[in-house]
C-alpha cells in the first residue's frame, strides 16, 4: 500500500525547490492524469475525423453520445464503486485478499446487467442504424465496467499502474480511430468500444494476477451484514449532484440544442464547465500530496496509537496532528485553486481569445472556475470523513449538494444568463462550508467517538 | 402447590450448587442442618459457560434458585449521547463513587450506597447504555486516566475500567429484583458481598457475612499473577505497591472497596478462625461484629472407626489431601526418611487424588526413588477416610496453606493423633484457642511449614511414646466432641439467624 505515498516522500526528500516542484508535477499528473487523458483522446478522435466524417454534424453526435455514456456511467456505477472499495478494504485488513477478486467479478456482473438494461431503455429512442447501437451499447457496458477496475485499483492506490494502463489503452484507441474513421460513425465509436474494452480487460488482468481468489464469482459485498448501503447513496448522490447543473442545461430549451434523438446539449454550457474543469489540475495534485499522503500519514498514526497502547495524551497529541494536517490540507487547496481563478480573473480573456473562444464566456467561465475549485475543497472534505468512517455524514453531504445544485441551477435560469453558473458554484460552496462545520465537530469528538461507540 | 416463602437468601458467587468443594459442602451441610429454615440461592457466576450442570441435589427446603451470569455480553445497540449536560448530576455521583473504588481507604457511606442501587440500570439513573455509550461517562473516564495515569496504554486502561464498573449495572438490577426475605447471607464478600448489602440497604433486611477465605486476599493473590493484564510496568521493585501496574492497582482497589462495604454493611463478619477474623478485621471489619464459627464434622460417623482401632499402635503416618505442590507432599517424604533411622519399619501413606497435578506427582515418585522409599512410601489415591483412619498412627499436614483442614478433626474424631504445619486455624485445632479449649490439653504436634526435620522428630516422639499418644488422642476426641461437632456449628447458626432476624432495624 505504499503508492503514491511513499513515491511522493522519495521526491520530497530531495529537499529542493526543484523536488517539490517535481512531486507536485508527479502528483498532479496522476491525480488529474486519467480523465485529462480521456479527454485529450476524445477530442483527438473529433479532430482526426474532421473532414473524414461527414457531415460535420456527426462528429457532434459522436462526442453529444459520449458525453451523456460517461455521465451515465458514472451516475450508475458510483454508489457500487464505493461499496466496493470498502468492502475490499475490509477484506484486506481481515487477511481474506483471496475473497477480493470473487466481489469483484460479482460487482462487474451486476454492472454489465445494469448497463445493458440501461442501454435497452434507450434503444428505441436512438435514430440510429442497429448496429451502429450495438457497438455503443458494447462501448458503454466496457466503459461501466472500466471504471469499476480503476477505481478498485486506486483504492489499492495503485495509480501509476493506472496511468500507464490509461495512457497506453487511450493510445491505441486513437490509433483505432485513425485506422477505422472511414466507416464513419461505426469506425468511431468501434474504436471507443475496443479501446474501452482493452481498458477493462487490462485492469481486470492485473487485479487477477495480483489478487487471485478462491473462487469465480461472489456476491458477498452484497450481503446484509457487510454492506454499507449508505455507501451505495453517498456514490449515487455525489455524482449525480456533479452532473445535476449539466443536465438541467441540457435539457431546458433555452439554454440547449438538439444534437440526436432525445439527446441534448448545452453549447453555453458545456464549453465554459469543460474549460474550468482544466483549472482544478494544480488542487488535484495538492489533494492527492496532502490528504491522500500527508493526511493518511497522520490518520494511520493516530489509529496505531489507539490500538498500540499509547497513552491518552499521546492520542489527543495526533489527534491535533492530524487535524492539522488536514486543516493545512484544505488550506493548500484553497491557496492553490485561489490562485489559479486569479491568473484566469486576468488572463482568462486573452487565454480565450488565444484559444478561439467566444470571449462571451468569460463570466460564466470565472464562476464554474470557482465552483470546480471548491468541489475539490469538497472532495477533500469527503474523503476525509470517509477515513474517519462518518458515512452518514457523507450521505448527508452528498445529498444536500445534490439538492442544492437542483434548486440553484434552476433559479439561476430563471433569473437569466448573467447568473448561469451560480447555480453550480453556490452549491458546492455551500456544502463545503456545511461540511467543514460538520467536520470539525466530528474531530472534537473523535477519541470519544472512536473509543466508546465502535 | 405453592412454594413456601424462603426466610433466608443465600447469595453464592462461583460455587453451590454448580462448583464442588469445601466450600459448597459447607452450604449444603448447613441448609441440611437447618431444616425449620427454608433457603432461597442466588448464584453469580461470571459467564455461563464455565459452569455445568448442577452438581448437589438441591435439599428439600430449598424454595428457588436464581441464577445469573455477570459478564454476559449484553445485545445492547450503540446508542450516542452527545454534550455533557445528559444527567449531570446522576454523574457527578457516578465520579464520587468511582472515587471510592479507586481509593479504597473508606468504605462507601450507606447513603451513597443505597443511592447506587436505587439508581444504576434505571432509565431515569445511569443505566449502562449511558456507562458505555454516553459522552459525559467518556469524560469522565478521560479525566480519570488523566488524572491518576498518564503513562500506561490507555486502551487497555480502557477496557479494565469498562470491565471492572460494568458487573456493578448487573448487580444493582438484581438487587432490586430479589425476593424479600428476614435475612440474606452471603458466604464471601466480592460480588455476592456487594449484592447483599446493596439489597440489605435497599430493603433494611439484615444481612450476614461467613467469609471461609479470605476474598480480598484470594482476589489480590490472582491478580499479582495475572497475565492478562498488561502492565507496562514490570514487577522488579521492592514494594509491590507502588510498582505494580497502574491497571492492577485499580483491579485490588476495587475488590478492596467491595470488601470494606462489605464488611461495613453486614451485621455480623464470621469467619472460620481466629486468623482470619483477624484479617477482616485489618481489612475494616468492625471487631465487635466478627466471630469465629469453625466448621464442623459428623462426629458420629467416625466411632465406628475408633472402635475398629487395634490394640497397638500402627507404625504409620497418613497424610490425606490432594497430591498438589500446596500440600508439600514432599517435605513430608523426607521427614519419612529421616523417621526411617529411628523407625525403619515406618510407613508413609499419602491419601488423596494424585490426577490434578500429574508433574508434581512424578516430581514426588522421582524423590522417594531417589530416597530410597520405595517400600515405605504409598500413594493410594482416593479412599473411604473413615476405613482407613483406624490404620493409621497418626495423621499428619504438612500443607503451606490451609484455612480449616476438616481432615484433622475427622482424624481426632477417629481417635488419631495428629501433627500439622502452623498453617490456618491448626494451631487452633491442635492447641486449643480460648482457655477453656486449651483445657483439654494438646490432640497432637504443630510444627513449622517445609521443615522435614521438625516434622520427623516429632513423628518418631508420638509414635514410640504411648503415653503421649494416648493423651493426645483423649484430648483430640474431647476437644472435637466439644467444639468442631456440626452440632454445635448448627446450633450457633441457628441462633444468629433467630438473633439477626429479630435485629431492631
Amino acid at each position: 500500500m505504499a503508492g503514491i505515498g511513499f513515491e511522493i516522500r522519495k521526491i520530497l526528500k530531495k529537499n529542493t525547490l526543484l523536488s517539490v516542484f517535481e512531486a507536485y508535477s508527479y502528483a498532479g499528473l496522476i491525480g488529474s492524469g486519467p480523465w485529462l487523458l480521456s479527454i485529450i483522446a476524445l477530442m483527438l478522435i473529433g479532430i482526426l475525423s474532421l473532414g473524414i466524417v461527414l457531415p460535420k454534424a456527426l462528429i457532434i453526435q459522436f462526442l453529444t453520445l459520449i458525453t451523456y455514456m460517461m455521465a451515465a456511467s458514472l451516475i450508475l456505477t458510483g454508489g457500487l464503486q464505493l461499496m466496493l472499495t470498502r468492502f475490499s478494504a475490509d477484506l484486506f485488513f481481515n487477511k481474506d485478499d483471496a475473497s477480493v477478486l470473487p466481489n469483484l467479478i460479482g460487482a462487474q456482473l451486476i454492472t454489465t446487467i445494469g448497463a445493458i438494461l440501461v442501454g435497452l431503455a434507450v434503444w428505441p429512442l436512438l435514430p440510429l442504424p442497429v448496429e451502429t447501437k450495438i457497438i455503443i451499447l458494447g462501448g458503454f457496458v466496457s466503459l461501466c465496467n472500466q471504471w469499476l477496475g480503476a477505481i478498485f485499483l486506486s483504492g489499492m492506490k495503485e495509480y501509476r499502474l493506472i496511468l500507464i494502463t490509461m495512457l497506453s489503452g487511450y493510445i491505441f484507441m486513437v490509433l483505432c480511430a485513425l485506422m477505422l474513421r472511414d466507416w464513419q460513425l461505426n469506425g468511431l465509436f468501434l474504436a471507443f468500444f475496443v479501446g474501452e474494452a482493452l481498458l477493462f480487460f487490462s485492469f481486470l488482468f492485473m487485479i487477477i494476477r495480483r489478487y487471485p481468489g478462491n473462487k469465480l464469482i461472489s456476491f458477498d459485498f452484497l450481503n446484509n451484514k457487510k454492506v454499507y448501503y449508505s455507501l451505495f447513496l453517498c456514490g449515487l448522490f455525489y455524482n449525480l449532484g456533479v452532473w445535476a447543473d449539466k443536465i438541467i442545461f441540457w435539457y431546458t430549451p433555452s439554454t440547449s440544442i438538439n444534437i440526436i434523438g432525445p439527446l441534448r446539449a448545452s453549447p453555453i454550457y458545456d464549453l465554459p464547465i469543460f474549460l474550468a474543469y482544466l483549472s482544478i489540475i494544480p488542487g488535484m495534485a495538492v489533494f492527492l500530496v496532502r490528504m491522500e499522503t500527508d493526511f493518511v500519514e497522520q490518520y494511520d498514526r493516530f489509529y496505531s496509537a489507539v490500538r498500540g497502547g499509547s497513552s491518552l495524551n499521546e492520542i489527543y497529541l495526533l489527534k491535533d496532528n492530524m487535524i492539522k494536517t488536514a486543516r493545512g490540507g484544505l488550506y493548500d487547496i484553497f491557496k492553490i485553486q485561489g490562485i489559479t481563478v486569479a491568473c484566469l480573473l486576468l488572463w482568462g480573456e486573452q487565454i480565450l481569445n488565444f484559444i478561439g473562444i467566444d470571449p462571451n464566456y468569460k463570466t460564466l467561465l470565472f464562476i464554474d472556475v470557482v465552483g470546480v475549485g471548491v468541489q475539490v475543497i469538497f472532495l477533500s472534505i469527503l474523503n476525509i470523513l470517509f477515513y474517519l468512517d462518518k458515512r452518514e455524514t457523507v450521505l448527508f453531504l452528498a445529498g444536500l449538494f445534490l439538492l442544492i445544485n437542483v434548486v440553484l441551477t434552476s433559479v439561476s435560469i430563471m433569473l437569466g444568463p448573467q447568473f448561469y453558473g451560480y447555480g453550480f458554484a453556490l452549491s458546492t460552496i455551500i456544502t463545503s462550508v456545511v461540511g467543514l462545520f460538520w467536520l470539525s465537530k466530528q474531530f472534537d469528538d473523535l477519541e470519544y467517538e472512536t473509543f466508546m461507540l465502535q | 402447590m405453592l412454594k413456601p416463602k424462603a426466610d433466608i437468601l443465600l447469595l453464592l458467587e462461583g460455587t453451590y450448587p454448580y462448583v464442588r468443594g469445601g466450600v459448597s459442602s459447607w452450604i449444603h451441610q448447613i441448609i441440611e442442618g437447618l431444616p425449620h429454615y427454608n433457603f432461597e440461592l442466588v448464584f453469580l457466576g461470571g459467564s455461563s459457560e464455565h459452569y455445568g450442570e448442577i452438581q448437589y441435589t438441591l435439599p428439600k427446603n430449598v424454595t428457588k434458585l436464581h441464577v445469573h451470569y455477570l459478564i454476559e455480553p449484553t445485545e445492547s445497540t450503540i446508542k450516542a449521547t452527545h454534550g455533557l449536560k445528559y444527567k449531570t448530576e446522576l454523574f457527578e455521583f457516578w465520579q464520587q463513587l468511582q472515587n471510592y473504588f479507586r481509593d479504597s481507604s473508606e468504605p462507601i457511606p450507606a447513603n451513597k450506597l443505597r443511592f447506587a442501587f436505587e439508581t444504576l440500570a434505571k432509565k431515569s439513573g445511569i443505566n449502562e447504555s449511558d456507562f458505555l455509550y454516553s459522552e459525559s461517562s467518556w469524560h469522565i473516564l478521560a479525566n480519570y486516566y488523566q488524572t491518576f495515569c498518564d503513562k500506561s496504554s490507555f486502551i487497555d486502561f480502557f477496557w479494565s475500567y469498562r470491565n471492572l464498573y460494568s458487573p456493578l449495572f448487573k448487580i444493582a438490577e438484581i438487587a432490586r429484583n430479589l425476593p424479600s426475605v428476614k435475612l440474606i447471607h452471603s458466604v464471601s464478600t466480592g460480588y455476592a458481598g456487594l449484592l447483599g448489602s446493596g439489597a440489605s440497604v435497599l430493603t433494611n433486611t439484615p444481612y450476614l457475612l461467613t467469609e471461609h477465605g479470605i476474598y480480598t486476599k484470594e482476589r489480590k493473590i490472582d491478580l499479582i499473577q495475572a497475565s492478562w493484564i498488561k502492565d507496562s510496568e514490570h514487577v522488579l521493585g521492592k514494594n509491590l505497591n507502588t510498582e505494580m501496574g497502574f491497571i492492577r492497582r485499580m483491579w485490588i482497589s476495587f475488590f478492596e472497596q467491595i470488601g470494606r462495604t462489605t464488611y461495613q454493611q453486614a451485621h455480623k463478619v464470621i469467619s472460620l478462625y481466629e486468623g482470619n477474623r483477624q484479617r477482616q478485621i485489618k481489612d475494616g471489619a468492625c471487631p465487635d461484629k466478627t466471630m469465629v464459627i469453625p466448621n464442623g464434622i459428623k462426629t458420629s460417623r467416625f466411632e465406628k472407626a475408633l472402635s475398629q482401632r487395634a490394640e497397638t499402635i500402627p507404625l504409620t503416618v497418613g497424610l490425606i489431601g490432594r497430591v498438589v505442590p500446596i500440600k508439600d507432599i514432599k517435605t513430608f517424604i523426607r521427614a519419612i526418611k529421616e523417621v526411617q533411622s529411628s523407625i525403619p519399619t515406618i510407613e508413609g501413606w499419602i491419601i488423596g487424588p494424585y490426577e490434578e497435578d500429574p508433574q508434581y506427582y512424578r516430581e514426588c515418585q522421582l524423590l522417594l526413588n531417589s530416597l530410597g522409599l520405595e517400600n515405605n512410601v504409598k500413594f493410594l489415591g482416593m479412599q473411604n477416610i473413615a476405613e482407613i483412619l483406624p490404620k493409621l498412627g497418626l495423621v499428619a499436614l504438612t500443607s503451606i496453606s490451609e484455612a480449616q483442614p476438616l481432615v484433622l478433626l475427622e482424624a481426632m474424631a477417629a481417635g488419631v493423633p495428629v501433627l500439622a504445619s502452623n498453617v490456618g486455624s491448626c494451631r487452633e485445632i491442635i492447641e486449643g484457642e480460648t482457655a477453656r479449649d486449651k483445657a483439654f490439653g494438646k490432640a497432637g504436634e504443630v510444627v513449622s511449614i517445609a521443615s522435614p526435620s521438625e516434622t520427623a522428630k516429632q513423628i518418631v516422639t508420638i509414635l514410640q511414646n504411648d503415653e503421649k499418644w494416648y493423651q493426645y488422642q483423649s484430648s483430640g476426641l474431647k476437644r472435637v466432641k466439644a467444639f468442631y461437632d456440626e452440632s454445635n456449628m448448627f446450633e450457633r447458626y441457628d441462633t444468629l439467624y433467630k438473633d439477626t432476624m429479630a435485629w431492631p432495624e
